[in-house]
């Protein structure tokens, strides 16, 4: 299948993330579906009334569950939840005037699709399919021969190329998906045929093997002959849009030769990975069932592995050490030792002014409580403004321990936190003159 | 290619392949048909090469799984046995080699497998004691499980080096036909014991007396003078 520019995968993957989608289908539900499926398909019909609906499920649930209580009213619950998840749609638009007509969607349609097909690839179906495929390419080939403008080369060329040629490839590649099924559900029978008939079994899986080898190997060989053939044919194709310039024809083409290249892909990963698993599953039969038919190597194996930290062994292996590469040689370098140019570094002392911070605080504090000043806050308020901003804070505490020297102060039991000046706050005492002690 | 590919040793030499695979025999790899055309040259060269090292005290051995593997028997190359972990986990890898439910896949596991099926063979508290023997005291399960998983990690890819396993990425691993060399004391139908003594003459197993216990983590028994 070619996705559409507009449906790159990120935008797909975060569209249905966003809308929260979810598919949740019962066993009883889905045979629902396939119910209707093959009723419409039998009778031709393009809906179904409510009480056919109705009619269906009761049928299928007495099939699936019979016994189960109410199913009229499990049947209501059911037609709204696959209505709800979009794979059942009313499509009379009457409202609530009359019961409705429904019809099953394309995402159910799909749905069954998947469980009622058989649709691995087959010999004959490769055949048909491919021989379709040609028939349809040579027509499209021989149409853009003749076409002379935009509009031709869209109906007849562009068209059938997405449309025809496209469901073609698509229908190949939806039977290459059956076969890869088919093949895992070859692979899970021969080890379950081992596990339950050991050495009986040889001769079964070997036949499975063998049959699915050749299957794989005619298939290969068709679809190596077939899509060499189609390349050329849509190269063809290619180069005269290219020389009519219709872009549209051109980028049409491209998306079936990447769709062809990836269905010839498939042919060669297949048959690699099968190769591959033939030769193992072939080894284990002659080296491990053959020569063990009793299937008694497993079991001792267990024993002696389970009694292993009782009575160890060792395998031996050789062990030789990596050869040792020498160093080139190399003429050794003379570093000069680490000095720099001898200066006197020794300088003559000098004045400079004299700086004793904690003493002038001292006198200030002391200036400060002799001037009047009734509190811790005042005394700070006072002091601090004679002193750099930058020593604000730290002078905050020297304060406090001076004015608690040089006076006598009270504090409540709860101090009050009174500001100072614009950035600072203290806990407050109250001062009670100088200290005469 | 054929057994008259090689009529001298010059010739067996002189091939394009013989660097690589000396290296990787003497490091203790086994050669397999997986390995493609190192295989088909040491199956072309086999009679030449077995002369040349018997002359430095090996053998050159070829088992009927489709493999080879070269053998010390002097001390003229140095040699290594494996250690309890590579010995644990090699045996359970043969165990998962013999399952028909492998098969299904192609010889491809998880490591989880792996763990799980050492797990269900000896039971965790037997499994810490024998990949850290010198861990005496009661372990704590989280620390003892971290153990055991970065043990069996370290296993692995020492396995791998030596051509048992093929490690395709951090999860997965495909089997090989040399984990058959872990099932060698027990594929006959006789007695275990008189298989092992018959691999410890050949030089093939060496039995752990308690003389290597404790030194598991080096798993090195000697090496070339």
């Amino acid at each position: 299948m070619t996705f559409a520019p507009s449906h790159e995968p990120n935008r797909v993957i975060a569209s249905l993330a966003r809308d929260q989608v979810t598919l949740d289908l019962k066993t009883v539900e889905l045979c629902f579906l396939a119910g209707l499926y093959l009723r419409a398909d039998k009778a031709a019909l393009a809906s179904f009334e409510e009480d056919v609906l109705v009619d269906m499920f009761e049928q299928v649930c007495d099939v699936v569950e019979p016994g189960a209580e109410n199913p009229r009213k499990r049947a209501t619950h059911s037609i709204q939840r696959l209505r709800e998840q979009r794979m059942l749609a009313r499509v009379d638009g009457a409202g609530i005037v009359r019961a409705g007509d429904y019809a099953l969607t394309t995402l159910a349609a799909a749905i069954v699709q998947y469980f009622l097909a058989d649709e691995a690839l087959t010999r004959e179906s490769l055949t048909l399919l491919t021989g379709t495929l040609g028939a349809q390419l040579a027509q499209v080939l021989s149409a853009a021969k003749k076409v002379a403008d935009a509009e031709a080369w869209r109906s007849e060329v562009s068209a059938p190329l997405r449309v025809t040629v496209s469901e073609l490839v698509s229908g190949i590649e939806r039977r290459q998906r059956g076969l890869d099924a088919q093949q895992e559900e070859v692979q899970a029978e021969i080890a379950e045929l081992l596990q339950s008939d050991w050495f009986s079994a040889v001769d079964r899986c070997q036949l499975l093997l063998d049959t699915m080898t050749s299957t794989l190997d005619e298939l290969n060989a068709i679809l190596l002959r077939d899509t060499h053939l189609f390349v050329a044919f849509l190269l063809e194709i290619q180069g005269l849009a290219t020389a009519a310039e219709n872009r549209d024809a051109e980028e049409t083409v491209q998306r079936v030769i990447e769709h062809v290249d990836r269905i010839a892909a498939w042919g060669r990963a297949r048959q690699q990975a099968w190769s591959e698993y033939y030769q193992y599953v072939h080894r284990y039969l002659r080296d491990v069932v053959r020569l063990d038919p009793d299937r008694a190597l497993s079991q001792r194996l267990r024993d002696q592995t389970a009694a292993w930290p009782a009575s160890p062994y060792h395998l031996v292996v050789a062990h030789a050490p990596s050869i040792r590469l020498l160093r080139p040689p190399e003429a050794r370098v003379e570093r000069p030792p680490v000095a720099r140019p001898r200066t006197e570094r020794e300088a003559d002392p000098a004045w400079v002014e004299r700086e004793d911070v904690h003493a002038d605080l001292e006198a200030l504090v002391a200036r400060a409580i002799d001037e009047g000043a009734a509190t811790l806050a005042e005394v700070s308020a006072r002091v601090l403004p004679e002193l750099p901003a930058s020593q604000h804070y730290a002078s905050a505490g020297r304060i406090a321990d001076a004015v608690g020297r040089l006076a006598r102060v009270h504090g409540e039991h709860e101090r009050p936190w009174t500001p100072v000046l614009a950035r600072l706050e203290v806990e407050d005492w109250t001062v009670d003159g100088s200290d005469p002690a | 290619m054929s057994a008259t590919t090689f009529h001298t040793l010059e010739e067996a030499v002189d091939d394009e392949h013989y660097p690589e695979v000396d290296l990787a025999l003497r490091r203790g790899r086994h050669i397999g048909r997986d390995d493609g055309t190192m295989y088909e040259y040491l199956v072309d060269a086999q009679a030449l090469l077995e002369k040349l090292y018997r002359r430095f005290g090996c053998e050159l051995i070829q088992q009927s799984d489709g493999y080879f593997y070269l053998l010390p028997s002097g001390d003229r190359l140095g040699r290594r046995h494996l250690s309890a972990g590579e010995m644990l986990v090699g045996q359970t890898l043969a165990l998962l080699y013999l399952d028909p439910t492998t098969l299904q896949y192609g010889g491809i596991v998880v490591r989880e497998v792996v763990l799980q099926r050492l797990s269900a063979l000896l039971g965790a508290d037997v499994l810490v004691r024998t990949l850290e023997p010198r861990r005496r005291s009661k372990y704590d399960e989280r620390v003892a499980a971290e153990l055991v998983r970065t043990k069996v990690s370290d296993a692995l890819r020492h396995l791998a080096d030596l051509g048992f396993v093929d490690l395709l990425d951090e999860v997965r691993l495909r089997l090989r036909p040399a984990l058959m060399r872990f099932a060698e004391p027990v594929r006959g139908l006789g007695d275990r014991s008189a298989a092992l003594e018959r691999l410890v003459r050949a030089g093939e197993v060496v039995v752990d007396d308690g003389e290597h216990r404790g030194e598991e983590d080096a798993g090195t028994e000697e090496v070339s003078p």
